[in-house]
């Protein structure tokens, strides 16, 4: 009976330790989402209140006034497009490193797997100086190539593993009917791999969604701002208005987070896995 | 067969477009940095060499030095937070209680957040008049811990600190969790026959099944926060009075609010060759697997 006891007050203890923990992680993002419905009034009366009545209107304001629209849907072409880059380049340099015979094979896989490695910080300011070179400064083209390049390492390390692991015999077979490399890439490569194409899909465009740090020092007209930038803006221009900053900063998470909760599995994979072994 | 696989053609048009992209993205940007830092240069005018002056003037500018300083600090609060508060919730979690894996879906999702959204979070937490931190610690009645948490030198490191600890502890969290799932149930068992203790179990058996784990994510932590820029540049920009530099504000500072193009390309290179050491070592040092 002691012993029962002893292990049911444990576990009460443990869980209380989580639920303790869960709520700071948690609290500051519903207090953000209710924050974002209250007037700015009612934000200097008293922070912890809820909103008497829903002001959706700031989220309207966000959207149109501080330009949301305009950083969101930059955010989603600049994503995009540099998703479908790594995407393509990256499977097809897997393929070759993971199938093909030739030389200089290690010494390139080594390459991009020390790209992993490198701090980015520490090549923030050169690739200014680049880009400034290329005159691609505050083009978008600038921040494609950008996070396609920082994209490549862990595409090519997640991908390559996984063609890797086709046996060669079903690849062979198809040469042997006449098939030619280029539709063996297409038709049976690409199709086959892909669960791993979905794991690096979600992991770059969470990546490139986050970045702000590029975006920063590459982009400086307004209308070419992704959203992580568009925010820090934001406080620059309207610093005490807290209604709208919190309303912007959940047009920037919402879908995020709408994202996370659906592929969840996939999302905390990818993101793990490719640390782990990085 | 074999001839197909060889082809020398197939295989540099397939890689060209990936090493092409990579090559001058990432690697000419650093061997650039090379040259640049023996300049100075405003990014106008025609660039003077300068010899190795501005790596001297980077190292004997005591701004760089706590900025390095306060690198470090980031990386031992990382360490010393994320990693045993990450540790403590997978324990629990493992426990294989009903909630655990709306627990793990919570603790995971400030991870998938964009920094900035964060930092700015964070900040107007932290403000000092409309902040929620302050008004809990009124209602608690302990107005004398008030703080302008950021704006006060002496604690503003520590205030990020407990951000970063915030966002990054559920990555740490899921890496010790899948570890504590891969521990044979048997041993456990034999354990309990034995009549083991829950604290006997934990240090005896369950820590150091998972010590080559717990390791690797020293390294990944350590290669983590040594990346920190984006949470400070938007909660201090570094400030106050230079108290939350980090290598990277400093460097960014000098480049774009300065406009010393030369002197900025000297710390990038400079924070290349400490952040890689620095990563390479804890790797050697702590990582006993080969694949991590």
């Amino acid at each position: 009976m002691m012993y029962l006891n002893k292990k049911t007050i444990l576990k009460f203890i443990l869980f209380l330790i989580l639920c303790i923990a869960g709520f700071t992680t948690l609290y500051p993002l519903i207090w953000m989402a209710y924050t974002s419905l209250k007037t700015n009034p009612e934000i200097i009366m008293s922070t912890f209140a809820l909103p008497k009545s829903l002001h959706f209107e700031n989220y309207v304001n966000a959207w149109n006034t501080a330009n949301m629209d305009v950083y969101f849907f930059n955010s989603i072409f600049v994503c995009i497009a540099s998703v479908a880059l790594t995407i393509i380049v990256g499977a097809l340099a897997a393929f070759i490193l993971a199938k093909f015979q030739f030389r200089m094979k290690k010494f390139i896989y080594s390459l991009f797997i020390i790209g992993m490695l490198i701090p980015m910080q520490s090549v923030l300011v050169p690739l200014f100086i680049q880009m400034r070179t290329l005159r691609l400064l505050d083009n978008p083209l600038s921040l494609i190539l950008t996070y396609t390049a920082f994209g490549l390492p862990i595409t090519i390390f997640v991908l390559e593993s996984f063609i890797k692991s086709f046996p060669d015999s079903i690849i062979e077979a198809c040469v042997m009917d006449g098939g030619k490399i280029k539709h063996i890439f297409l038709e049976m490569i690409l199709p086959m791999s892909r669960p791993a194409i979905a794991t690096v899909i979600i992991l770059n465009f969470l990546n490139n969604w986050k970045e702000f740090s590029f975006a920063l020092i590459f982009m400086s007209s307004d209308s070419k701002k992704t959203l992580p930038l568009g925010l820090y803006n934001f406080i620059g221009a309207h610093s005490s208005n807290y209604a709208e900053l919190m309303a912007a900063m959940m047009i920037a998470s919402v879908p995020i987070i709408i994202l996370y909760l659906i592929l969840q599995e996939q999302i905390i994979n990818g993101m793990t896995a490719g640390a782990v072994k990085g | 067969m074999d001839l197909i696989f060889k082809n020398k053609k197939t295989i540099t048009l397939a890689l060209l477009p990936a090493l092409l992209i990579f090559f001058v993205i990432v690697f000419m940007p650093i061997m650039r940095s090379f040259v640049y830092g023996f300049y100075k240069w405003n990014g106008l005018g025609e660039p003077i060499y300068v010899g190795w002056k501005n790596f001297i003037d980077i190292l004997t500018d005591k701004i760089f030095w706590s900025a390095f300083k306060n690198n470090l600090f980031i990386v031992a609060a990382s360490v010393l937070g994320q990693i045993p508060i990450g540790l403590l919730i997978a324990i629990v979690l493992n426990k294989k209680l009903k909630s655990t894996s709306f627990f793990r879906t919570i603790f995971f999702l400030p991870m998938i957040l964009s920094t900035v959204v964060v930092g700015l979070l964070w900040s107007t937490i932290f403000n000092a008049q409309v902040g929620i931190l302050n008004q809990l610690l009124t209602k608690l009645g302990l107005e004398k811990l008030e703080q302008d948490w950021l704006g006060n030198p002496k604690i503003a490191m520590y205030t990020i600190s407990i951000v970063i600890i915030w966002q990054f502890v559920g990555f740490y969290m899921i890496i010790f969790l899948a570890a504590l799932q891969n521990i044979p149930i048997d041993i456990i068992e034999a354990a309990e026959i034995d009549g083991a203790g829950e604290l006997h179990k934990l240090f005896k058996i369950t820590i150091p099944m998972i010590w080559d784990t717990i390791m690797a994510a020293v390294v990944l932590c350590i290669a983590g926060s040594m990346r920190t820029f984006d949470l400070v540049f938007v909660m201090t920009k570094g400030g106050p009075a230079h108290a939350t530099e980090l290598m990277a504000t400093y460097m960014y500072n000098k480049t774009f609010e300065v406009y010393k193009y030369g002197y900025g390309s000297a710390v990038s290179l400079i924070i290349f060759i400490l952040s890689l050491s620095l990563i390479l070592i804890s790797r050697k040092v702590m990582s006993k697997r080969e694949d991590i």
